[in-house]
């Protein structure tokens, strides 16, 4: 096996027993990177000798009998809406232009103590408002597994970077799907804790609400050791809870046999009419039937409230937030400059019209509308209140239900620059992702298989909140029968079921 | 008919609580002296990432503030942004509670004008950061002329409480005694040092007009008043032009105006007022005070001036006057009571407290807790004086020279006064033994004829009689005394 295709805990386990170094390691992802990287573009910003000298740090603590971590010599890609202290930081905008943080947000501390090394800031969409990466000031990423179509968003370049195989985790960020729709169209892992689970502190805020940050992994064991370091509560973020999730090893069943005996999953009710491209039918279909099969109880839940208004919600909400958190660039303390402006109002119009792409400016303008005080009670007020009743409504339905079994989105992955016509599969494809951060809870990412055209199929299991721990279990029950989730580029990649009515 | 126009006011004060550290991050709020920029952090210049964390002590002081203005301590409330765009408001919305503060519906009692109380209702103290400061390059530090203007960021995201009072002042003396009133109990409670010239108290003035024709003017908001004084101006200055515009038919605008203390004017603010947008801070989690909380607060709260000044009446028998200035200030009203605890005459001590002690903290620019002539030895020394020892004026010389450091004793003997020897009494019965003696020349001064020098005369018998025993002030004031008692 090459290093490129091991998982966490084998890179980790194999630096830490000297079987390969740190710096090996780093050389061999770089390789492999730089061999696919012009036709994926997956990374804004390559931290080639950064990485390597950290990596050359973990080695010499192994050399010197030190403990590197659990994470020692561990290759891994952060979205680029997560501050590095003296690495540049984009979130994928113009208008931060070659910004340098003087601090590093929580979770790469986290990652970096733990022995972890930065390859590279990923690819996404411009404030992570997209989900496709093609609204990046620098240019779109793409879908590893086809190179014409579009990697999800808006942590498309993370989900493309571990689906290629440059490392073996990432770090996105989801405010209504952006980290489960790409580890869907990408074939990877990708988990949305419950809010408060990981800090947000030096990430680079869309809606601070829906904000949270989540690995991206091939495996559900990594995605485990992944959490147990970076769900910490962290002082600097008060929106992080106080008590730490435990997500120590070993998941699931300890007998080895595929348990699910006693979980109660759930399917959705209003979701059922829905449209959904016949591979994602299947894979639905056939999920249930192995769930059942595993021993677990399928049930059916009502959402109404959740289906006929979160998404509208969300939308305001999100927007709202999000014109509030970009209101702070301006160009006096950082990013892009207006040095020739004569005034203050001329400065601001210029850094901001040359500095925000069009999809940032859309919902700045929707954010600035929908609060202003003639409307605010009649959107902004009116969303915030009608998400507590969301919240309450999925309260009440896990009340005998440990998961939601759903799709992540009702198509495979579109081609790049294409723009999908029918706005009702929108809609009902951000009903599967968006309610699921209006109420905070925890959303898992899975693939199932891939279609007959080398595409992943994906599904979600979406728990009560703080239940992180338990999606994880079920996932490693269903791993043992889907198998791991492989880069795209490796050569035994694909072998497994494939559905019907390729895409 | 003639129209008489009744000003209708409500104030907005701004203070600068005592804390530490500033209100969402650890930086430093004492930044005095140190140069632009040198006490800021991601979250206080707010770069994209960072995230507030809620300072527990400006919770405190708020609370603390809030009850000494009577207000009613809310136990859960919420924090807000306030959009609006200017490059000292580092994140381009001030974080703030707003009309969900942390103390509401409170009040303070002033005198109107005709001297009967009234009370003025406080609406709220809400919690909120402050911002940066500009500097411009223009020669006189303006904006206009300026070809550059520089940021400064070592203020922004101090602790402050936004103060409203309901729209019950009357007048511009009004305001400045509701000031006042307000500055005092807030200094009392420790919680703002509010020295206006530091910039810890800052006032705005909500100023309408009603007619008694019927006619409501419109409000007006002036901003920018950094002292009493201009307080006072632009609320006259706003009076006279709301009224002057009523009188002649006009409309009063609803809007803004910022007060130029140099100039002596109020001018329509030029930018439109931004829109007030508020959304929820996400990035706070609702603020909720537990009643134990509460209780501590409490129970850390002095005597307010008010009802200590009452006490001094009731229970001293102090005058409203004297109770009064006593209570001006914490240390001087401490001063004064462990003065009165240390066993000296409530009176005397009063009476001393206000003129020799408030006279030594003046002239030493120090306040009553940094003096060296300490509340008990202030009483002994006075018991000294009402036990004959020592006469008012050489204990007056005593207390000069305890304020230099020196103990007691050293001040006494300093002073050159011998105690038990000749007393104020003593002086006193000599000098009217010497007037009686010479009913001639007293007659003279009291008719004016050579004053002075009569005086001088008098004074000279009475220290030949005295053998020089006591000083020749204090033999000189007890002339005068006696004089001015016939």
């Amino acid at each position: 096996m090459s290093i490129c295709e091991m998982n966490v805990r084998q890179v980790a386990a194999g630096v830490r027993e000297k079987k390969f170094s740190a710096e090996e390691v780093f050389d061999k992802c770089l390789e492999r990177a730089l061999l696919h990287e012009n036709k994926v573009t997956a990374l804004i910003t390559m931290t080639a000798d950064t990485g390597r000298e950290q990596a050359a740090r973990v080695d010499e603590r192994v050399a010197k009998g030190e403990d590197p971590g659990p994470l020692a010599g561990v290759p891994v890609i952060l979205k680029d809406n997560m501050c590095t202290h003296g690495i540049r930081t984009t979130a994928g905008s113009r208008i931060l232009g070659r910004w340098i943080p003087p601090y590093s947000a929580t979770v790469w501390k986290l990652l970096s103590s733990a022995g972890a090394v930065l390859f590279g800031k990923a690819n996404m969409d411009e404030f992570a408002m997209g989900n496709t990466t093609g609204s990046s000031a620098f240019g779109p990423t793409s879908n590893p597994w086809d190179l014409s179509r579009v990697p999800g968003g808006s942590s498309g370049g993370s989900a493309a970077g571990v689906a290629a195989g440059y490392t073996p985790c990432a770090l996105g960020s989801d405010t209504g799907g952006s980290i489960r729709q790409p580890a869907s169209y990408c074939g990877v892992y990708g988990l949305k804790p419950t809010y408060g689970l990981v800090s947000r502190y030096g990430l680079i805020a869309y809606g601070s609400s829906l904000d949270q940050i989540g690995p991206f992994t091939r495996s559900i064991e990594d995605m485990a050791l992944i959490m147990q370091i970076i769900a910490r509560h962290d002082p600097k973020d008060s929106t992080s809870v106080a008590e730490n999730v435990d997500f120590s090893l070993p998941l699931g069943d300890k007998d080895g046999s595929i348990g699910l005996k006693g979980k109660r999953i759930a399917l959705v009710k209003e979701f059922q009419g829905f449209t959904l491209d016949p591979p994602i039918a299947d894979a639905m279909k056939r999920m249930v039937l192995l769930m059942e099969e595993a021993g677990a109880e399928i049930t059916e839940i009502g959402l109404p409230v959740v289906s006929r208004y979160a998404v509208a919600c969300y939308y305001a909400i999100a927007a709202s937030e999000a014109h509030t958190n970009l209101a702070r660039f301006d160009g006096v303390r950082c990013g892009l400059e207006a040095a020739s402006a004569s005034g203050l109002k001329e400065m601001f119009e210029e850094v901001r019209s040359k500095g925000f792409g069009p999809e940032v400016k859309s919902r700045i303008i929707a954010g600035t509308c929908l609060t202003e005080p003639v409307r605010s009670e009649e959107y902004y007020v009116a969303a915030t209140r009608v998400r507590t009743l969301i919240a309450a409504e999925f309260q009440k339905a896990f009340e005998g239900v440990d998961a939601i079994l759903q799709p992540v989105t009702p198509s495979l992955p579109g081609k790049i620059g294409e723009v999908d016509e029918d706005v009702m599969k929108g809609y009902e494809s951000d009903l599967y992702t968006l309610p699921v951060n209006m109420a905070g809870l925890p959303g898992l990412s899975f693939r199932v298989g891939y279609t007959s055209a080398r595409l992943p199929v994906g599904l979600q299991l979406v728990g009560p909140r703080w239940s992180d721990k338990n999606l994880l279990d079920i996932g490693f029950e269903l791993e043992k029968v889907l198998g791991v989730p492989q880069s795209a580029f490796d050569t035994a990649a694909c072998n497994t079921t494939s559905f019907k009515g390729g895409n | 008919m003639t129209l008489t126009f009744t000003p209708v006011i409500g104030i907005e004060v701004h203070i600068q609580l005592k804390t530490k550290s500033k209100v969402f991050c650890t930086c430093s709020a004492d930044y005095a002296n140190d140069p632009p920029n040198s006490h800021i952090c991601p979250v206080c210049t707010g770069l994209p990432g960072s995230m507030p964390v809620l300072n527990k002590a400006v919770v405190h002081q708020g609370m603390l503030a809030g009850m000494a203005l009577n207000c009613t301590v809310q136990p859960t409330t919420l924090f807000f942004r306030k959009s609006y765009y200017y490059p000292d408001l580092p994140k381009g919305f001030q974080t703030t509670q707003s009309d969900l503060p942390i103390a509401a519906n409170g009040w303070l009692t002033i005198k109107d004008d005709v001297g009967s109380p009234k009370k003025i209702r406080i609406n709220r103290l809400h919690l909120e950061e402050d911002v940066g400061k500009l500097h411009h390059s223009a020669p006189d530090g303006r904006l206009e002329g300026a070809d550059a203007s520089y940021v400064d960021y070592n203020r922004s995201g101090l602790p402050l409480a936004e103060i409203v009072s309901e729209p019950d002042v009357s007048s511009s003396r009004e305001a400045v005694e509701y000031v006042t009133a307000l500055r005092r109990r807030v200094r009392y409670s420790r919680a703002s040092d509010v020295d206006l010239e530091k910039g810890m108290m800052r006032f705005d003035a909500n100023v309408s007009m009603k007619c008694s024709d019927g006619r409501w003017g419109r409000k007006v908001e002036v901003k920018n008043m950094n002292s009493f004084r201009a307080l006072e101006r632009a609320i006259e200055y706003e009076i006279a032009r709301q009224r002057k515009l009523m009188e002649d038919g006009g409309e009063v605008l609803q809007e803004t105006r910022h007060w130029n203390d140099a100039k002596g004017v109020t001018t329509a603010s030029r930018v439109k007022e931004f829109y007030r947008k508020f959304i929820v801070e996400p990035d706070l989690p609702p603020l909720v005070v537990t009643p134990e909380w509460i209780k501590e607060v409490r129970a850390s709260l002095p005597e307010m001036p008010g009802e200590k000044a009452q006490r001094y009446v009731k229970d001293m028998g102090l005058s409203e006057v004297d109770a009064a200035v006593l209570t001006d200030s914490l240390d001087v009203a401490q001063y004064f009571e462990a003065c009165v605890a240390a066993g000296a005459n409530p009176q005397r001590a009063g009476n001393w407290v206000r003129t020799e002690v408030l006279r030594a903290m003046n002239e030493r620019r120090t306040d009553a807790d940094s003096l060296d002539a300490r509340p008990d030895t202030l009483a002994e020394l006075l018991r000294r004086v009402d036990g004959g020892k020592l006469s008012t004026t050489v204990a007056k010389s005593v207390f000069e020279a305890m304020m230099e450091g020196l103990s007691l004793e050293e001040a006494v003997k300093k002073s050159g006064a011998v105690e038990g020897g000749v007393g104020a009494d003593a002086v006193g019965n000599l000098v009217q033994g010497i007037l009686k003696a010479n009913p001639d020349v007293v007659a003279d001064i009291r008719s004016g004829k050579d004053t002075a020098k009569k005086v001088k005369f008098l004074q000279g018998l009475v220290m030949r009689e005295i053998k020089g025993q006591a000083r020749p002030d204090e033999v000189a004031a007890a002339i005068d005394a006696a004089l001015a008692l016939k």
